[in-house]
């Protein structure tokens, strides 16, 4: 242990104080040869001769002295520091060459690394209950009654427990101030499913989601951070909830969600079953725990039995009837089901892009080898060892992939919060993830990896003894060359395909994005924002809540460049709401159990004309539309067609079971304003005047349709509803163009991305290309000047090199179609009005490989013409 | 080096050195001479190759050394054996004292 000690002070010494090492060595030689000389001199040599004796009986001084040195056990650092500065001269004495390299690496690490991190977090990362294997939730989400919940809870054998949630905003007022909050209402066993203890306090105690018992809330970690600043003392204190008067009973801990990150609080549902509510509202999701030991098969059991039982209790129109086909689905799935695809293809492309940077730099390097055999060469007749060699090759290639790692780090971070941003993450997500530090560390060691791994190619020949001989004569006709030249073309075919797969791709997210940009989305969103409006249910009435909403759009009306404004319950391709069985009173037809189903759109005047959605036939919404009059509706022409095909739907009635009793005339038709989502085929949509509907409301949704720029009405809006009544609270602002670009928002991005790895791809492609045809007419240069000193015309070597170099172009792009052929039925589901065999972007994507490939070799190919033979062969 | 001289045996000079050190301190011109003096000239040290060697027994922590001044005023490394060089210098010992028994034995074979 103390030599040990004893051993690395000496070695400390010797690399910190080498100065003072190097000439107490200096002296003590010095004495030496003094004592030396003296002792001749004694011995009657004169004194030029004893000089000269002591030196030659010591020997070569200098070499003793490298081997002391040596002795210090420091050699082997210096020796690297030697190593990388002679690296860092090499890959400066080549720039492009070193840009290249690293550029295209750094890049295929940084996607990479950005990826997964986006991958990790949302994929791979455990969601914060416990157990999640065992977590389902049941078929037609949002969609299950407070009765049916009761009866389902009682009838599950497979499930140990089962809990009803929903998501609702409340509004939320403390000592600081009033907000709204995006809360998940569940039932009392919610916490229980999902095995979860609270940071503080508690969670929901049994009875807590019944009538009578006293309001409760459980706060997030984020929520209690943000608006009582940590304070452990919450527990117990009273906040207002939607006007009642709350008690704060727990605190979640620190990551925890549940359903989604947008949900910062808990309260409980109210499962009363003398509510309208209860008995016929289809708005809650049921999610369960299964027993431990019970299989697939018995689950499935388990909830057919269920749904044939709910089908004996309950007659369910077709349109959602819950007896057809059950089925369970796993939470992660349920919660992450819309990006998990989305994500795998954009991973699949990094990996891509990843393997083409390895492929690349492999390439680079083995050209840079190739063109330094009669370096290395002469420096093995210098006397450097093979090994030392090899060590220098390795530490290039390593240096490379630390300054790729170091530069994809970089653009790991920028391209990381770039994909979060735009990944179709809507539901708060985009907060829970961060850059994975591991994943960054790990994308060093990669870079450092790929670069020695891809080093070792060359290194084998060199070790192998190709270098001998080769320094002065027959560089050219080496054997050692073609093996690596051979390689580096199957590379480059590699390249090629994997570009022409990568390129095809973003082809046809390009044309499914102009068919998208196609379709009608029935209203014109230039100039139109959306508002949220929510009102204090409990502390207000609904006479008093009616008023609010209309003096919010009376006031709207009349802010300057405001030409329509409109109230409507759902912004229009944001999402579907509401659906009520309708009954057609000249379809006999669809009576009972037929009830076909149609999204309930409540508007009030003014909000077609917002919205810039034309009537059809008939009219549209009017003022005389009151609570009172005749009941009327408009349909959509989706409704019409549906319904009555040709014949004119105005003055024919129709019944809505669920929401309104009574007949209902049709007085007009409006056009297909997109409903739930923007493509796919719209479905049947009613439209009620607001004022015979949505009586006592305590929420609406303002379009306001302006002159001017719609976000900058935003402000206006948001103070104006504050003038009316500080309860009242704004949630979501959003232009129609937004909510449009959302609603396209997957296509976009992945288009987006995959635009990107394709030009990556298509770059490191040309580079691969141009690499082989510019080694090639390299190594052809003295054939290529003996033809042309022998009158060979330069256009015919020009064209024969190209020719040369389109053979790798050629192979990668077929192979890269069958690829892209073979993996069509794959992107598919991303892909909107385009075949994923679509001729024209396979065509594009091949046709833009084979001109980047011309061009590629083109270049150096104009150089072989442009050879001089008298250069090339006084070099020779 | 004339031929009928032998070489060193690698090792060996380490040994010889750790010997002569624990006599007295001493430094590297002291060493070489006292080797030659005492093997009769027999073993002829490669002068500038006891330098590494040195440094070598220094970084191990078997010997260490010092400046001070020679009986003729003048400055000179000394090397002075440490205790783990006595230990090393007995481990070393007992070891060539075996090996040149049974190489003797060999060598005396009929």
């Amino acid at each position: 242990m103390i030599r040990w000690i004893g051993n690395l002070r000496f070695r400390l010494r010797a690399l910190l104080d080498r100065r003072r090492m190097e000439r107490d060595m200096a002296d003590e030689i010095e004495f030496h040869l003094e004592m030396e000389e003296r002792k001749y001199r004694a011995g009657g040599v004169g004194a030029e001769e004893a000089h000269r004796l002591a030196r030659v009986r010591f020997g070569g001084e200098e070499r003793f002295k490298e081997q002391s040195r040596r002795s210090w056990g420091v050699s082997w650092l210096q020796d690297m520091g030697g190593d990388i500065r002679f690296a860092a001269r090499q890959l400066r004495r080549r720039p492009a060459f070193t840009t290249l390299a690293v550029l295209t690496l750094a890049l295929g690490i940084g996607g990479t690394v950005a990826l997964f991190s986006v991958v990790d977090g949302l994929m791979l990362r455990p969601m914060p209950v416990r157990d999640e294997a065992g977590l389902r939730v049941f078929w037609m989400d949002y969609d299950w009654r407070g009765v049916e919940f009761d009866f389902a809870r009682d009838r599950v054998k497979a499930f140990t427990s089962l809990a009803a949630y929903s998501m609702d905003a409340v509004t939320l007022r403390t000592a600081t101030g009033s907000s709204l909050v995006l809360s998940c209402i569940g039932s009392a066993e919610l916490f229980d499913v999902l095995g979860v203890k609270p940071l503080l306090g508690r969670t929901f105690r049994s009875g807590e989601d019944r009538p009578g018992a006293d309001p409760v809330i459980v706060l997030s970690y984020g929520l209690w951070q943000q608006r009582f600043a940590g304070d452990p003392t919450v527990i117990g204190r009273t906040v207002g909830v939607d006007g009642r008067s709350t008690t704060v009973v727990g605190v979640m801990p620190r990551g925890f969600y549940f359903p989604t990150p947008e949900a910062r609080a808990w309260v409980p549902l109210d499962l009363d079953p003398s509510t309208q509510t209860y008995q016929s509202n289809g708005w809650l999701v049921l999610v369960g725990r299964i027993r431990p030991g019970v299989t697939g098969a018995q689950v499935h059991d388990d909830v057919t039995a269920l749904a044939h039982a709910m089908g004996q209790r309950w007659s369910y129109p077709a349109a959602w009837d819950k007896s057809r086909s059950p089925h369970v689905t796993p939470l992660r799935e349920y919660v992450l089901g819309s990006v998990r695809p989305a994500l795998l293809l954009l991973l699949g492309a990094v990996a891509l892009v990843l393997l083409m940077a390895c492929a690349n730099v492999a390439a680079l390097i083995l050209t840079r080898t190739t063109d330094r055999t009669g370096e290395m060469s002469m420096r093995t007749a210098l006397g450097a060892s093979r090994t030392r060699l090899a060590r220098q090759i390795l530490t290039e290639s390593v240096m490379l992939g630390a300054g790729a790692g170091a530069l994809g780090m970089g653009l790991a971070a920028a391209l990381f919060h770039v994909l979060v941003a735009s990944l179709p993450l809507q539901n708060g997500f985009a907060d829970t993830l961060s850059l994975d530090w591991t994943a960054l560390t790990g994308a060093m060691g990669l870079a450092v990896v790929t670069g020695s791994l891809i080093s070792l190619a060359p290194m084998r020949s060199l070790l192998a003894g190709d270098l001998s001989g080769s320094a002065l004569g027959e560089r050219r006709q080496s054997g050692a060359r073609r093996g690596p030249g051979r390689l580096r073309t199957s590379l480059v075919v590699a390249e090629v395909l994997l570009a022409v797969v990568l390129t095809t791709g973003a082809a046809l997210l390009v044309r499914s994005v102009e068919r998208l940009r196609d379709v009608d989305p029935g209203l014109d969103p230039k100039g139109v924002l959306t508002v949220d409006l929510l009102l204090p249910e409990a502390s207000t009435d609904s006479v008093e809540r009616d008023q609010l909403l209309h003096s919010v759009l009376q006031r709207a009306r009349a802010i300057p460049g405001v030409s329509a404004a409109g109230l409507i319950n759902r912004v229009p391709a944001r999402g579907g709401g509401w659906q009520a069985t309708v009954a057609v009173a000249d379809r006999p037809d669809l009576a009972d159990r037929q009830r076909p189903n149609a999204y309930y759109r409540p508007v009030t005047p003014g909000t077609f004309a917002a919205l810039g959605a034309h009537i059809v036939r008939g009219r549209g919404i009017l003022p005389s539309d009151r609570l009172d009059s005749r009941r009327v509706a408009v349909v959509n022409e989706a409704f019409a067609r549906r319904f009555w095909g040709t014949r004119n739907p105005v003055g024919r009635t129709i019944t809505d079971n669920g929401f309104t009793e009574g007949p209902i005339e049709v007085v007009g038709v409006v056009h297909d304003i997109a409903v739930d989502k923007l493509v796919g085929e719209r479905p049947p949509a009613v439209y009620y005047p607001w004022a015979q509907t949505m009586h006592g409301s305590s929420y609406g949704i303002l379009v306001a349709k302006t002159e001017t720029d719609p976000a900058a009405l935003a402000a206006t809006v948001r103070k104006l509803v504050t003038q009316v009544d500080p309860r009242m609270t704004v949630g979501r602002v959003e232009t129609m163009d937004d909510v449009l670009d959302a609603a396209m928002a997957e296509p976009l991005r992945l288009r987006f991305f995959l635009g990107l790895f394709s030009v990556l791809g298509l770059v490191m492609g040309t580079v691969g290309v141009y690499g082989v045809v510019s080694f090639g007419v390299q190594r052809r240069r003295a054939e290529l000047g003996v033809r042309l000193a022998l009158g060979a015309r330069p256009a015919r070597l020009v064209g024969e090199t190209v020719a040369a170099g389109l053979v790798p172009v050629l192979l990668g792009v077929v192979g890269g179609v069958g690829l892209s052929w073979m993996a069509s039925s794959f992107l598919a589901r991303f892909l909107f009005g385009v075949a994923p065999t679509d001729l024209v972007s396979f065509g594009a994507a091949a046709g833009v490989l084979i001109v980047a490939g011309v061009l590629a070799a083109l270049v150096p190919a104009l150089r072989a013409g442009g050879t001089d033979p008298a250069v090339v062969l006084r070099s020779e | 080096m004339s031929k009928n001289q032998p070489d060193m045996i690698r090792g060996t000079l380490d040994m010889l050195i750790l010997k002569v050190l624990s006599l007295e301190p001493m430094h590297g011109w002291g060493i070489g001479e006292r080797i030659q003096q005492v093997s009769a000239d027999a073993l002829q040290v490669n002068q500038g190759s006891l330098y590494p060697s040195l440094h070598r027994l220094t970084r191990q922590g078997w010997i260490r050394s010092e400046w001070r001044t020679t009986e003729n005023n003048r400055r000179a490394r000394y090397y002075v054996l440490t205790r783990a060089g006595e230990r090393q210098l007995g481990l070393e010992t007992d070891h060539w004292t075996r090996l040149s028994v049974a190489v003797g034995r060999i060598l005396a074979l009929g």
